[in-house]
């Protein structure tokens, strides 16, 4: 059935095609490349309608994903809520925001469900029996999880110095996880110098151009969920700085599609201060961006050096109209608290960056405070609580005595603006 | 003896822009290297190439590069994620 809609990839940098094959870079200049549709055919077989008599998962909008037969794994992923807050616009200082909860996507709670569904699918689809994947993090979680539920084997790379707590949520799943010692850049060269020697599917290695235009269906849903039409304003987290090339690439298939009306986007992207290799570059006016070497921030999910698709990044919010800005530690952990005390979401700390960048980019102009921002929210702040420890004032504990519970209440309500309730 | 070709993002920072590395590269180690795509500027030089050559002279080829000051990254860049 997809066949028709996914043509071929192709380089980014010289336009050459290539098959449908388990590859990422162009043989002749090294450029990324991409999943290519047949849009004519696209926009004829899409509608609204058609769209939206299907199950609320991201593989509603199967024919702008680079497959070419019914999805496999992960077919629950996706359509996660988006949520609108007048509590949080008005901490931001903005006319309207709206949270795009990706906090609660199945199964392992982040964004990077979807891009594993998707080059899980293909890898199947290849005929693949092996994944894998190099992560300190989410991406591992979500490849281990997926792969146990289609009866995939999987290997999962770590550094050998992560804690504890971050390995066990991928052991759980029966995966094999293998620690590698030595500094970040050396692991790097290895896992890369692995992909090439084993013919597994690693899932953003060889399934790179898979891989990544599973990011687009937030930003599907995003324009669904708005009731058909593009944010003027959304900002994005960027590590590798795909995920915010793709929700642009998004919003463009949608207008290409006529599924949206044709209207100006604008894309921001927001790192953490102590790994900022794209907001830097960007700020200095260039594209080219320089290594951060040693990353450092406690927004670990963020902590990439060498961003793979910088360059794209860059040229997407330039070209939309965005900005960059990043955000320190404590900014950061003050945006997981804003985020938490006005939505009720808990994110982990590359949430925490987006909102505090986010803040930034209000409150210096760069986005109107009469417009509409999307904040893009990627994973759940239970995968990072411990950087809360300290942060947060511990429970206040009293005998049990309801005299002492009064007290304790009366003081609150000296200090508070609302009167109690309290049945008498 | 085990040969290998393995292609690699060469970043060099604006002291090292005006210094013929790839040359000294090339006059210090028994590699063929082949420059795929190259972008410089006055405080930055991003340089795609291949080498080529026996595994061992490979590896002390990168280590004399990092020695020097360039950023050695797979071509595949950042292939762990958060």
């Amino acid at each position: 059935m997809q066949t028709q809609f996914f043509a071929h990839l192709r380089c980014r940098e010289c336009g050459r095609l290539y098959p449908k094959e388990a590859i990422h870079v162009c043989e002749w200049d090294f450029g990324p490349l991409e999943a290519i549709y047949d849009y004519e055919a696209i926009r004829r077989h899409v509608s609204r309608k058609r769209i939206e008599s299907r199950a609320p998962t991201m593989w509603r909008y199967r024919e702008f994903l680079p497959l070419e037969g019914e999805p496999s794994v992960g077919t629950q992923v996706g359509f996660t809520p988006l949520v609108r807050s007048e509590r949080l616009a008005k901490a931001l200082g903005v006319r309207e925001a709206y949270v795009k909860n990706d906090t609660v996507n199945y199964p392992t709670l982040s964004f990077k469900d979807r891009v594993v569904a998707i080059s899980l699918s293909r890898a199947k689809e290849m005929g693949f029996t092996t994944v894998a994947c190099a992560s300190t993090g989410n991406l591992a979680n979500s490849v281990a999880a997926n792969a146990a539920s289609a009866g995939l084997e999987s290997y999962v790379l770590i550094p050998s110095d992560l804690e504890a707590s971050k390995v066990l949520g991928s052991l759980v799943y029966g995966t094999r996880v293998v620690g590698i010692r030595g500094p970040y850049d050396k692991v790097n060269r290895l896992c890369s110098e692995i992909a090439g020697k084993y013919q597994w599917a690693f899932v953003n290695v060889n399934l790179r151009p898979y891989y990544a235009e599973g990011s687009k269906t937030m930003g599907f849903e995003i324009a669904e969920q708005l009731g058909w039409r593009l944010p003027a304003h959304t900002v994005i987290p960027m590590a590798s700085g795909s995920l915010l090339t793709k929700i642009a690439k998004s919003y463009q298939e949608m207008i290409d599609t006529e599924l949206v009306e044709k209207a100006p986007f604008a894309i921001y992207g927001a790192q953490a201060t102590g790994c900022n290799p794209i907001s830097d570059a960007f700020r200095k006016g260039t594209e080219l961006v320089q290594p951060v070497p040693k990353p450092q921030t406690i927004a670990k999910s963020l902590a990439i050096g060498t961003p793979a698709d910088g360059y794209y990044a860059i040229q997407t919010m330039r070209k939309s109209g965005g900005a960059a800005e990043d955000a320190s530690d404590e900014e950061l952990l003050e945006g997981i608290r804003l985020l938490a005390e006005t939505t009720g979401i808990f994110a982990e700390t590359a949430g925490g960056v987006t909102v505090a960048c986010a803040r930034k980019l209000i409150a210096s102009g760069k986005i109107p405070k009469d417009g509409t921002v999307v904040l893009c929210i990627t994973g759940h702040g239970l995968k990072t609580a411990e950087v809360l420890t300290g942060v947060l004032a511990p429970p206040r504990v009293i005998e049990p005595s309801l005299r002492e519970f009064d007290r304790l209440v009366s003081s609150d309500l000296a200090h508070a603006s609302i009167p109690a309730k309290m049945e008498t | 003896m085990a040969f290998a070709k393995q292609r690699f993002w060469l970043t060099f920072g604006e002291d090292l822009c005006q210094r013929p590395i790839i040359c000294q590269l090339a006059r210090s180690f028994d590699l063929a290297f082949n420059i795929r795509n190259a972008q410089v500027t006055q405080s930055t030089g991003i340089v795609a190439i291949e080498l080529e050559g026996e595994r061992e002279v490979l590896k002390q080829a990168i280590l004399w590069l990092e020695k020097e000051g360039v950023t050695v990254e797979p071509v595949e860049l950042s292939t762990i994620e958060g």
